[in-house]
């Protein structure tokens, strides 16, 4: 029996559901019915569907979880009266947010300012399809997902200029400015970590990353990769120290500034949606994705789905970082956010890579252990 | 050419960095770490409608005993917040309402006093009121106090108008209050009597919330030579002092204006 993927799930729903309609139709049109490519068909949007509730969940899951954990660093409670220590808060605000009217400025462009928050959190969504969460998540039928989710990432910039742009006020235009100033800055150091993480594993396919980290995690040889790629995911999420492109104290919301009601929704979803992909990409190249270290007790290894349960442990510990960076650090300014993009966390990536080529070249480490040879 | 056009602008960008890098970021973490093992039990927040500061498991904490500054989450005894009336002590002498400055309080009928003299006691409308306890201050009775309760608010705009009767349910829930001013000035003034004027009316008499004053008989004035005696028997107030509560009712009735305000002696 093949293991049980998310998709041999899905798959198994749709057959299930099309073989149910099947018996209430007459013969010929049932046989259409169950027809192989319409099952594959249904499974596909079911595939999509269970995606989609996920994310969409765990996103508001780590909205309420970072405002625990904001409330904790500044000595108070966060959410705590709407369900069970205000777990439901996040779904009381979404459905307050959802009653309310959305307004277009006159002078707006139309297509762009509904296009925007629209494109902005289909692309954030879209990522979710190419990161495995599990061992056999999308049947490894995709051998450049590490790239296809690193270009989809990078969508971001344009749709928030066009939408900033199309809102035609100045707070929005200098802030969708200064988000493509920095996200495009940011790609750079970004994808030189990655690269770093490749000539590592030998593979541009995140199972096969994840699969040759059973020896030991790349955050250990690749430390300063993992610095600069934390850094650089901060600044593509916008997250403070690097939150220019939103700087409440001098630009109203930045680019968001007009937009308000469920528009306003879609745009704050998507900003946590790429936080959560921001931490599961972290957990995936650097910190091991769902597997585990060899002394931990087979108790804690062997209930089912072990290996999601690791990796939402791990990707929440990731974005509670994040949230610890938040809590801490002041907001740089535009000369100092690129200044540290181009002369520091440049260097350091090409740095990183060397130090890979190095570890590459001596295959074994002495404390880690051996790498796994590449090219078979 | 050392101070030429082009240097006397404005100063060049401060690009000087002072201290490592490094630290920059290092330090504002620890302390946030700091914080979050600090308040990762219990932050300090107290979470009002359902914990109070005033509950004693709260005083060690934030109160006088922690070291910090007096007043930091301690409700003190002399608050002022709500009034308590005690109905029964209350002598209807208007001082409270005499010297409210916000003119928010009322003396309104409340049953127990005779026909003749309807026992007046203080009405207090909130909306006005800005605590600032002259009234209990005035109260000569020590029945007009203030308490530490500071939850006021209300539905309606009629509700923030505390009867008498309401105040004294106030009373009756025992909270802590202001003390009470017991010891009288030394040097208070008092009421003195200018005898030519008197008539002896007994409006002054009548009309003391105290019964302090008793009219008594005063010998005949010599008639002048050629005069007849009068018939009639005078009387003239005399104030028992030490019950004075100096409420001034006695000269705000008197019809003759001869009773005024002067030093005791």
């Amino acid at each position: 029996m093949a293991p049980m993927t998310l998709f041999s799930v899905a798959d198994a729903i749709a057959a299930a559901l099309l073989g149910l309609l099947g018996r209430l139709l007459p013969a010929g049109a049932a046989h259409a019915v169950t027809a192989p490519d319409v099952v594959l068909g249904l499974a596909t949007v079911v595939f999509a569907a269970i995606l989609l509730a996920a994310s969409m969940l765990n996103t508001i899951l780590l909205i309420w979880y970072e405002r625990k954990l904001l409330g904790r660093f500044m000595d108070r409670r966060g959410a705590m009266h709407v369900g069970f220590a205000g777990l439901l808060q996040n779904f009381a605000d979404g459905l307050k947010l959802f009653r309310k009217d959305t307004v277009r400025p006159r002078e707006a462009d139309s297509l762009g300012f509904w296009a925007s928050p629209t494109a902005y959190m289909i692309t954030s969504l879209l990522i979710f399809g190419v990161l495995p969460i599990s061992t056999g998540w999308n049947d490894g039928s995709l051998p450049l997902t590490l790239l296809l989710a690193l270009v989809i990432f990078s969508f971001a910039p344009l749709f928030i200029f066009l939408g900033a742009w199309a809102s035609n006020n100045k707070y929005s235009l200098i802030g969708g400015m200064r988000s493509a100033a920095q996200m495009i800055a940011y790609e750079v150091p970004i994808l030189l970590a990655v690269v770093a993480v490749v000539v590592l594993s030998g593979s541009f396919d995140l199972t096969t990353i994840v699969n040759e980290q059973r020896n030991y995690w790349f955050w250990a040889p690749l430390f300063l990769a993992l610095i600069v790629f934390v850094a650089g995911m901060l600044a593509e999420m916008e997250r403070i120290p690097f939150d220019l492109p939103e700087a409440e104290a001098e630009l109203v919301e930045g680019w968001n500034t007009e937009y308000g009601g469920m528009l306003f929704a879609f745009f704050m979803l998507a900003d946590y949606l790429r936080a959560l992909v921001g931490s599961i990409l972290v957990v995936l190249l650097f910190l091991g994705g769902w597997t585990w270290p060899s002394y931990v007790p087979s108790a804690l290894t062997s209930f089912p789905l072990a290996g999601i349960v690791w990796f939402m442990v791990k990707t929440y510990l990731v974005f509670g970082l994040f949230v610890w960076v938040r809590a801490a650090l002041p907001r740089v300014r535009t000369d100092q956010l690129l200044r540290l993009g181009w002369m520091r966390m440049v260097p350091l990536a090409l740095l990183s890579i060397v130090l890979a080529a190095v570890v590459v070249a001596a295959r074994c480490l002495p404390v880690l252990g051996c790498i796994p040879s590449i090219g078979g | 050419m050392a101070d030429s056009p082009a240097r006397t602008g404005s100063p060049p960008l401060e690009t000087t960095e002072t201290e490592r890098p490094s630290l920059w970021v290092v330090r504002p973490l620890a302390t946030a770490a700091k914080q979050f093992a600090k308040s990762l039990w219990r932050p300090s927040t107290i979470v009002y409608p359902f914990e109070r500061l005033e509950d004693p498991k709260f005083r060690s904490a934030v109160g006088v005993e922690s070291g910090r500054p007096i007043g930091v989450g301690e409700i003190w005894d002399n608050y002022r917040g709500v009034h308590a009336l005690n109905i029964q002590t209350c002598i209807s002498c208007n001082l409270c309402a005499f010297s409210c400055p916000d003119v928010c309080i009322e003396m309104v009928t409340v049953p127990g006093g005779d026909p003749k003299h309807p026992k007046k006691c203080p009405e207090i409308d909130y909306g006005k009121c800005s605590f600032c306890g002259f009234c209990s201050d005035a109260c000569p009775e020590g029945c007009l106090t203030m308490t530490t309760r500071y939850e006021l608010s209300v539905h309606k705009r009629a509700d923030m108008v505390y009867s008498p009767q309401k105040m004294y349910e106030v009373f009756q829930s025992k909270l802590p209050m202001n003390p009470i001013r017991v010891a009288r000035p030394e040097n208070e003034d008092a009421i003195r009597l200018d005898p030519p004027l008197c008539i002896g009316c007994f409006a002054c008499s009548r009309d003391c919330p105290t019964n302090c004053i008793t009219m008594v008989d005063i010998p005949k004035a010599t008639p002048k030579p050629g005069e007849k005696p009068a018939k009639r028997i005078w009387k003239e107030p005399v104030i028992n002092d030490s019950d004075c509560v100096r409420c001034g009712t006695c000269i705000s009735v008197c019809p003759k204006d001869c009773l005024f305000w002067g030093s005791r002696e």
